[in-house]
């Protein structure tokens, strides 16, 4: 008797909903479609970046991507005196990218940390992998220069660096999107005489828990080069997304953003005492 | 006022039944836009990617009645629609119109009426069925019919509500969208090739 009961339930709760929803529209059969159906754009990680590494998204031809980015000098754990690190001093970068393509980005970056200047390419090489896993793969270089290096000297008497990195990104489930970017650099210490090219690896990874809100992380492996460039960056967070803005908040042991100071490695070992509040703002621009 | 005169002075003599097919003219210029006006931003969308058919029957079409045999049908691939900003459109593709599960807008249905305006346009009302994201509704919209060449340019304006298609009305800064949606069509339709 309970089974009928259940039953003439389930019947019911599948009339409602069948008449709450209608199937897609039928096509007459006189009519044939003569243009190839739109893809839609597909996406594995939405904003053009992670906390420091690239991603492989690039923007629209003709968009803008303007960027203001902090990093707080005194570590969380010195607590309310140093509200927290919120006090500052900060480590504070500004960027801008144009899209000169869907695919290619031309950027600049400007950080107070040595006043390194830098000027960067990125590509969008490939789009593909399977519905159930998308992927994406990228390729960035960039050229800096300290215009104001820890010696107090000016950048024609210190040495340009370079980097280069492929990115290669994919989706998980719709909704966790990884990273690996594995990235050469070319003078990771300013203050010595030699040059060395030098690798190091960047890992990263987002999960998207909603339209607007995400959980990132990232890890990036850099030889000990001792000083400050003994210890592997790492920084977590959390990113808020607004279809023009990416707002991200962390935590991190790295106080440097450009890419040929934050490859090179931090000096703060990555435990609680040493993280630091940071964030990026992107703001997206369409003229 | 029958207007079998006026429709037939472009259907092709030597036809077996009243009725004349045309289609979505392709090459032609094809709009189909959308805009919203919200309290701090209106945006629009924009695609040319529109196509369908419509058959009328020229004997029996009148400013009262549609007449017998008359049919159309439209459909909007959405995946193309641009708003001008790459990371909206994806927002909106996937968070709103589902455009992988509902790749097309699609409205069809029969010609209600054709009243003739000045210089051979036409007013035709049509009444159908509008399915956007995967919920039907009944509609009645009317469109403006304009001679040119052997077709016609069709100019249409209506409104949608997205709660009528059951779309999340979005809420999120940069996306911000009245439930009430602009629609308007413009588009050239000729004979169908297979009565050419």
């Amino acid at each position: 008797m309970k089974s009928h009961i259940l039953s003439a339930l389930l019947a019911a709760m599948l009339l409602v909903g069948a008449s709450g929803t209608v199937g897609a529209q039928q096509r007459p059969e006189r009519f044939q479609r003569r243009e190839q159906q739109t893809e839609a754009e597909m996406a594995v990680f939405h904003s053009p970046q992670a906390a420091n590494l690239p991603t492989a998204e690039t923007l629209k031809k003709g968009e803008w991507l303007f960027e203001i980015s902090h990093r707080f000098f005194p570590p969380v754990s010195d607590g309310a005196d140093a509200l927290w690190g919120f006090d500052g001093p900060v480590t504070n970068r500004l960027g801008l990218a144009y899209a000169a393509s869907d695919r290619v980005m031309l950027g600049v970056l400007r950080s107070n940390r040595s006043d390194n200047v830098e000027l960067n390419v990125r590509a969008r090489l490939f789009e593909g992998g399977s519905e159930a896993v998308p992927v994406m793969i990228g390729l960035m270089g960039g050229l800096a220069w300290n215009t104001q290096a820890p010696t107090g000297a000016g950048a024609d008497e210190n040495e340009s660096q370079q980097y280069a990195q492929l990115m290669f990104n994919a989706l998980l489930g719709d909704r966790l999107a990884l990273g690996l970017v594995p990235s050469l650099l070319r003078n990771p210490t300013i203050v010595d005489a030699s040059s060395e090219t030098v690798f190091a690896l960047g890992m990263h990874a987002q999960l998207y828990v909603s339209e607007m809100v995400s959980f990132l992380s990232e890890w990036i492996i850099s030889e000990d080069r001792g000083t400050d460039q003994r210890h592997d960056s790492g920084s977590f967070g959390i990113e808020f997304e607004t279809g023009g803005h990416f707002f991200k908040v962390m935590l991190t042991n790295q106080q440097l953003m450009n890419p040929t100071q934050f490859l090179g490695g931090t000096d703060a070992e990555f435990t609680p005492d040493e993280w630091r509040i940071g964030f990026n703002i992107t703001r997206l621009l369409a003229f | 006022m029958v207007l079998a005169l006026c429709w037939t002075s472009v259907v092709p003599t030597g036809s077996v039944s009243a009725q004349q097919a045309y289609q979505v003219e392709l090459d032609a210029e094809r709009v189909v836009r959308f805009t919203s006006r919200a309290a701090i931003e209106e945006f629009d969308g924009v695609t040319n990617r529109i196509d369908g058919f419509v058959a009328i029957n020229t004997a029996t079409l009148t400013a009262e009645t549609g007449g017998d045999d008359t049919e159309f049908f439209f459909e909007v691939d959405l995946a193309s629609i641009d708003t001008g900003i790459g990371l909206r459109n994806r927002h909106m593709q996937k968070n709103y119109l589902e455009v992988e599960d509902y790749p097309y807008a699609a409205f069809g249905g029969r010609i209600a009426r054709a009243a003739p305006l000045s210089n051979g346009v036409f007013r035709v009302t049509v009444q159908g069925t509008l399915g956007i994201h995967g919920v039907e509704r009944e509609r009645s919209v009317t469109c403006d019919l304009s001679p040119i060449g052997d077709g016609y340019r069709v100019q249409c304006a209506f409104q949608v509500l997205l709660t009528d298609h059951e779309i999340e009305v979005p809420k999120v800064m940069f996306l911000k969208l009245n439930n009430e949606i602009q629609l308007e069509l413009d588009f050239r339709i000729e004979p169908a090739e297979d009565t050419k």
